[in-house]
This record gives C-alpha cells, sequence and structure tokens, in this order.
C-alpha cells in the first residue's frame, strides 16, 4: 500500500516536471554556465527558476554531461548556451531530449554570443587553426562587463517570446540592471585605469575581452594549446619574456594547475593571482557583480604591490 | 647574453634531472623484483590507489602537499599493499595480474566518481597521469632523497629475505619464511616510493623508470648486481637524453622521456641478438631480408594506392615532394606551375595580412584609444575573409596537386608496382642460393 503511494508520488512528481508551466507557475530556464544563469535570474525575476548545468570553475573543455542533465533540459522551457564552440554538447544533448521548444530555432532557444563583437575571430571552415580550438572567436566574452548589456539584450527577448505577458517586468528588470551595472563599470575601470597597458602572463587565452575592456596587456600564455603542457624551452622563452618585458603578474584559474605558474613565479619574484571566469568558482564570486568585484580587487591589489616593489 | 640563456636552462633542467636519477636509482631495484615477480601492473595499481587515498583528502578540504594529504595516501597504500600481499595465496586458477587490474581499475573509476563534482577534478586525473617532472622544486628533490634513502637502507637490510621471495618463493616457504608478512613489507615500501614518485613524475613516467630499466638488465644479465648497473646506466641515459631532446625540440618533457625509455628498449632488445648471438651474420641477413622486403611492401603499397587513389594522401610522394619539389613541377604545364606559384605567395600574404591585423587588434587592447565595437567587426570580417581567400588557395594548390597526381600515377605508381612485384620474386629466389652453405655448420653445437 505504501509502496504504491509512494509510486503514485513519483508519477505526479515526474508529470509535474514534464508538464508545461501553468499561468501562475514559473518559468524553468537551464543554461550552460553558472553566468548565464545569473543574467537570466536578473531579467527574469520571480518568474523563472534557472539550473545551470557545467558546475561552476569547472574546465569547460572537458565537461561530461550526466543523466540528470537530460531530465533538467527535458522539463524546460528555455535554454540559454555561451555559443562559439564554447559548449557544443549542450546542442547533442538538446537533440537527445526531443524538447522541440528548446532545439535550435526553437523559441525557448537563446544563444547567448549573437550580438556581441568577438575577438579573435576565425572562420569557421574546417582547418587547422592554432591555439584555442574554438571554430569562430574567442567565447569568454562574458568577462567584458560591458558585454553584459548584449547578454541580457538576448535574454530579453527569448523570455518575451516565450512569456509575452511579463514583458514588461523583464524590460524593467534589465533597465535597472543596466543602470547598476554602468556604476559598477566606472568604478572598475577607474580602479584599473592606474595599470593600463601593465604586462601579464596569462594561463590560457582566457581574458582577452577583461584585457580590452579594462586596458589591459595580455603578453603571452603559459600554455597556448590548451591542454598540452609546456616544455622546457617553452618555459625557458617565458621566463626570458618575463625578466625582459617586466611582467608584473602572472593570472590562473582554480582549474589550472598551480605547479607552472609557481615555478614561473619563483624564478622571477613575479606574483600568481587567481581569478575566476566563473560565478561561483569560488564563494566571494555570488553573482555577475561580485565576480568582478573580485576580479578586479585582486588584480588591482596585486598589480599595485609588484609596481610598489619595482619602483621602491 | 648567451650566457646567460645557457645558464638559464640549465638552471631549469637541473632539478628535474636530479629527480630523475633518484627515481632511476631506488625503481630500477624495485623494477628488478617486480619483473621477477611478474606483476608488471603493480606500480599503476598501487599508485591508484594512492591517489584515491589524496583525493579523499583533497575532498575533505586538505591542500594536496599537506602532512594529512599524504597520510590519507599512506593509509589508502597500506590498506592496497595487504590486498596485494593476500592475492598471492588467492591465486591458483587466475594469475595474480588478474587481481592488480582489478585494484588498478577500480580504484581508477572510483577516483574518477569521487573528484566528478570538484572543478580541479579533470586536471588532478591529467596530473595524475602525465605529472610534471619539469615543475619539481627543491623541497620535492629533498623529499625523495631523503625518503627513498630510507626504503634504500631497510631493503639493504633484508635484501637477502626479499630477493628470495621475489626469485624464489618456494624455497622461502620452505625456510619457514611467512611469506605474506614479507610481501606486505615489500609492498608497502614500494607503495611509499610509488606514491611519491607518481606525486612528481606520473604514471606513465614512474611505469617507465621502473620497468625498463630493469627490463633491459634482465635482457643482458642474470645477475643481480650487473642488472642494476646496466638499468641505472640506461636510466640515466634516457632521462638525460630525454631531458635534452625535450629542450631541444620544444617538446612536453615527460611524455618525450617515456618515448625514449620505449626507444632504448627496442633498441636494447634489437642490439641484443648482434651483440650476443654466435649466429650473428644469419641474424644480420635476416634482419637485412626483412628491411628490403618492408620496403618493397611500401614501395608496392604507395604504387598501388597511387594508381588507384591518385587524388587521396600520398604519405610517401608527400614527403618526397616536401624535399625536392620539382618532382611535381615535373608534372606540371607551365601555365599551371605559374597558378601554383601565385597560389602559394597569395597564402602567405593573406597570412600576413591576418597576422597584421591580429597585431593591430591586441595592441589595440590597452594603447591608444581603442577600438570601437564597430571598429572591432570591421576587422573580424576583414580576418574572416582574409581567411576565406586562404583556403580559396590552398583548394587551387589541392587541385594542381591532384592533377599532378593524375598524371604521375601513370609514371610512378604502375612502375613502383611492377618493380617492387620484380623485386619480391628477386628476393625470394636469391637467399636460398645463399643460405645453402650454411646449413653445413652444426649450429646447434653452439646453443
Amino acid at each position: 500500500m505504501q509502496f504504491c503511494f509512494g509510486v503514485a508520488c513519483l508519477l505526479l512528481f515526474c508529470l509535474g516536471w514534464a508538464m508545461p508551466a501553468g499561468a501562475d507557475d514559473v518559468l524553468r530556464v537551464v543554461t550552460t554556465t553558472t553566468d548565464l544563469k545569473s543574467l537570466v535570474e536578473v531579467v527574469g525575476g520571480d518568474r523563472v527558476t534557472v539550473k545551470s548545468i557545467a558546475l561552476p570553475a569547472q574546465d569547460p573543455h572537458s565537461f561530461e554531461p550526466r543523466p540528470s542533465d537530460f531530465q533538467l533540459l527535458r522539463g524546460a522551457q528555455m535554454v540559454v548556451k555561451v555559443g562559439l564552440d564554447h559548449d557544443l554538447w549542450i546542442d547533442a544533448l538538446l537533440a537527445e531530449t526531443g524538447n522541440q521548444e528548446i532545439q535550435r530555432g526553437g523559441a525557448g532557444y537563446v544563444d547567448a554570443s549573437v550580438g556581441i563583437p568577438l575577438l579573435e575571430v576565425r572562420s569557421t571552415s574546417i582547418a587547422p587553426i592554432d591555439g584555442h580550438s574554438h571554430g569562430a572567436g574567442n567565447p569568454h566574452y562574458w568577462l567584458d562587463p560591458a558585454n553584459a548589456e548584449v547578454i541580457t539584450g538576448g535574454i530579453l527577448e527569448g523570455l518575451e517570446r516565450i512569456d509575452p505577458d511579463y514583458a514588461a517586468m523583464y524590460e524593467a528588470n534589465r533597465s535597472r540592471f543596466l543602470a547598476q551595472l554602468q556604476d559598477r563599470l566606472n568604478t572598475w575601470e577607474q580602479q584599473l585605469a592606474p595599470f593600463r597597458g601593465q604586462p601579464i602572463v596569462a594561463y590560457h587565452n582566457s581574458w582577452p575581452y577583461l584585457a580590452r575592456r579594462f586596458r589591459l596587456n595580455l603578453l603571452d600564455f603559459i600554455e597556448p594549446k590548451p591542454g598540452i603542457p609546456p616544455s622546457p624551452t617553452r618555459l625557458a622563452a617565458l621566463l626570458r619574456e618575463i625578466k625582459d618585458r617586466q611582467v608584473k603578474v602572472i593570472i590562473r584559474e582554480p582549474y589550472e594547475s598551480d605547479r607552472v605558474p609557481r615555478l614561473l613565479s619563483s624564478k622571477t619574484g613575479v606574483p600568481v593571482v587567481t581569478l575566476v571566469s566563473s560565478i561561483g568558482a569560488i564563494p566571494q564570486a555570488q553573482d555577475y557583480f561580485s565576480l568582478f568585484d573580485y576580479n578586479i580587487g585582486a588584480l588591482e591589489a596585486s598589480l599595485k604591490a609588484a609596481l610598489e616593489a619595482s619602483n621602491g | 647574453m648567451a650566457d646567460w640563456l645557457q645558464l638559464d636552462w640549465l638552471q631549469l633542467l637541473m632539478i628535474p634531472f636530479l629527480v630523475a636519477l633518484v627515481l632511476t636509482g631506488i625503481h630500477t631495484y624495485l623494477g628488478i623484483h617486480v619483473l621477477s615477480r611478474n606483476i608488471i601492473f603493480v606500480d599503476l595499481a598501487l599508485a591508484q590507489i594512492s591517489a584515491l587515498g589524496a583525493t579523499v583528502a583533497f575532498l575533505l578540504g586538505y591542500y594536496p602537499q599537506s602532512i594529512a594529504a599524504y597520510g590519507y595516501s599512506l593509509a589508502f597504500t597500506i590498506g592496497g599493499a595487504v590486498i596485494l600481499s593476500f592475492s598471492r595465496s588467492w591465486t591458483g586458477r587466475v594469475s595474480q595480474e588478474t587481481f592488480i587490474g582489478v585494484v588498478y581499475v577500480v580504484s581508477a573509476a572510483a577516483a574518477f566518481l569521487l573528484v566528478d563534482r570538484s572543478p580541479q577534478g579533470a586536471e588532478h586525473i591529467k596530473q595524475m597521469l602525465i605529472g610534471s617532472i619539469l615543475t619539481a622544486t627543491e623541497t620535492d628533490l629533498l623529499k625523495v632523497v631523503l625518503l627513498y634513502s630510507a626504503v634504500g637502507l631497510f631493503h639493504w637490510f633484508v635484501r637477502k629475505r626479499f630477493l628470495l621471495i621475489s626469485f624464489q618463493p618456494e624455497r622461502a616457504e620452505a625456510a619457514g619464511l611467512r611469506l605474506w608478512l614479507w610481501d606486505f613489507l615489500f609492498y608497502v615500501s614500494f607503495g611509499v616510493v610509488v606514491t611519491s614518485s607518481v606525486a612528481i613524475a606520473g604514471v606513465l613516467l614512474v611505469f617507465c623508470f621502473l620497468i625498463i630499466p630493469a627490463a633491459i638488465g634482465t635482457l643482458y644479465s642474470d645477475q643481480i648486481l650487473p642488472k642494476l648497473l646496466i638499468g641505472w646506466a640506461i636510466g640515466i641515459l634516457a632521462s638525460s637524453a630525454g631531458l635534452s631532446l625535450s629542450f631541444a625540440a620544444n617538446l612536453p618533457t615527460g611524455a618525450t622521456i617515456v618515448c625514449v625509455f620505449g626507444g632504448m628498449l627496442a633498441l636494447a632488445a634489437l642490439l641484443k641478438p648482434l651483440l650476443f648471438n654466435p649466429k650473428k651474420l644469419q641474424i644480420l641477413g635476416q634482419a637485412g631480408s626483412f628491411a628490403v622486403t618492408s620496403l618493397l611492401t611500401i614501395a608496392f603499397l604507395s604504387g598501388a594506392w597511387l594508381t588507384f587513389r591518385p587524388k587521396a594522401d600520398q604519405p610517401l610522394l608527400d614527403w618526397l615532394e616536401a624535399s625536392y619539389p620539382s618532382l611535381r613541377q615535373a608534372f606540371l604545364t607551365p601555365e599551371e606551375q605559374d597558378y601554383l606559384q601565385q597560389a602559394g605567395s597569395g597564402f602567405d600574404r593573406w597570412q600576413s595580412e591576418i597576422q597584421r591585423l591580429d597585431q593591430m587588434e591586441r595592441q589595440s587592447r590597452w594603447q591608444g584609444k581603442g577600438l570601437s565595437d564597430r571598429e572591432l567587426r570591421r576587422i573580424s570580417s576583414y580576418t574572416m575573409s582574409f581567411q576565406e581567400m586562404q583556403n580559396g588557395e590552398k583548394f587551387v594548390q589541392r587541385e594542381l596537386r591532384n592533377a599532378a597526381r593524375q598524371r604521375q600515377r601513370w609514371v610512378f605508381g604502375i612502375p613502383m608496382m611492377l618493380l617492387s612485384s620484380a623485386g619480391f620474386l628477386a628476393v625470394r629466389r636469391s637467399p636460398r642460393q645463399s643460405d645453402q652453405p650454411l646449413p653445413d655448420k652444426p649450429i646447434e653445437a653452439n646453443l
């Protein structure tokens, strides 16, 4: 008897998740990354519940979807992806769910990269390409806060398509967010203004958008081809470059190995600063604003210390 | 400037080289034991178990280099040693290697499950596999020197028992030695060594240090001391050759050393019959005829491939044409040669244009006023157009190559097939005649 009741509850639960939401229900949105999740929450407000598939701070290249993601997408009304080959796995996963609404071209499908002024664009014809294996430009565009305007614009359009009744609320949410963002952006730019053009070495080529917005000079990368550890020749060249060009800091992310940055740092005295490219990678980065508060603050502190050390 | 540069690489490679020496020292010795016990993959199993321990510590919030993390690895390793030391008595119908394999696979999968929800998981697993001997520090070196000296001393004091249980387990049992106890001690000391080595050099490289010098030593001698000396010499040679090669040829260090070790083993196995076998001439003859047969086979297959599929990739012809461009030009009309020339220079021109735009965009990130979004989009669309043009030039080069190949098939392909077939026939006949004087010698007497 109890067993039957349990089964009935389970069935009801599954049905509830699989059925389209009623008028008073909330919209279920799935994003590929935590950063997009945060931006959807900003625009959607209380009308949406958002889940992100990839873990924060995980190397997006090594992501492997699991069965629960499949369930999640089956019941979703909208899906938002980074695009530009950053999360290629999502399209295959979407096709398997059979949820027509959120297939490429469907009403609930949002590619957040549409409309972004891209950096390091490569034509997508099949040809061997050096460096980052992203078909159509560097995909780390959410790391330029100014791009949030375009990203939230795409999200807004998507939400208005599937839920036109609440369009005014979504627009108001977005305008409020953009006004706050402009204030913050001014502060962040002031914080980093004294360090314009200071040479920096990064682990991977994940920061070109950040560099463009805040006028940083990303001189070189420890792993120009992700996943292939640097050879001793490359390390020697990096050491020489760091000394000759007076590099001020070395940037790494939490998921990247710290062995090579530590070695470079111990031989040159240049500090290593850990930046995060995703919300939730560290406890301090809880939403889109605090992600930049943390990154800009960390960069400012280490650059300041490095400049004082080289002057004094 | 030049001497500073030299100092630089010396400084960079010194510690990794010394670490490699220390690893060679202890692993060759342990490898001889492992080979004789026929438990080749035991180091992978123990390394994986200790990695599992490190992973558990990592998930509990301890830093990878902390004492607590080491304690967890050690505890897991001792657990693994218990399982492995009992595995000798369980084996009957299935070999000990079966258990070792299962232990390895299960602990590797368990580690995967554990790191599944942690962001550094993928990096952690990769680090276990390929390690990074290049970034070893003075502290790492000091640690392994102290630890391995202690383990080495322990093995020296009880060497007779360890050698007995590894080489003559039946006699050890007859002498009243408690096999499982000594097995357990062996596995614990082995596990302690492997745990630290894998943390520095990774599973692949540690496996090479363990097996290959010992295997070459065993190939050339059946006594412990010569085996050990040969193994050490090989280990030192391979590590220094691997390190220098990875520096000279700009290759990842760990993988290069592994491949050099593999090459050494192949060379040692090939050279052995030439050095020690009395039937040197016969073996040389066999090797020669094998080489001739392989060359003829390659020539025949290339010829056939060119004849039937001239437009496909032709590895042999590509290689020849890269060294002698005139080989392709000879099959093109003057007009076609001109096109080929233009396509090549066009490709280079677009390449330099793309690089110029890239450079401009990179500089503009921090110099001058910076590019507006509209200017950035314009640069991007130029870049993409130039790349499409490059693809066009590539297409022209490919078409001209195909045109040349269509003609080459008659001049190269078919004659190559015919000539190599003739070669096969010639080879099949001649050795029998030259072989004939050999059987008069009583070969068996030499064995």
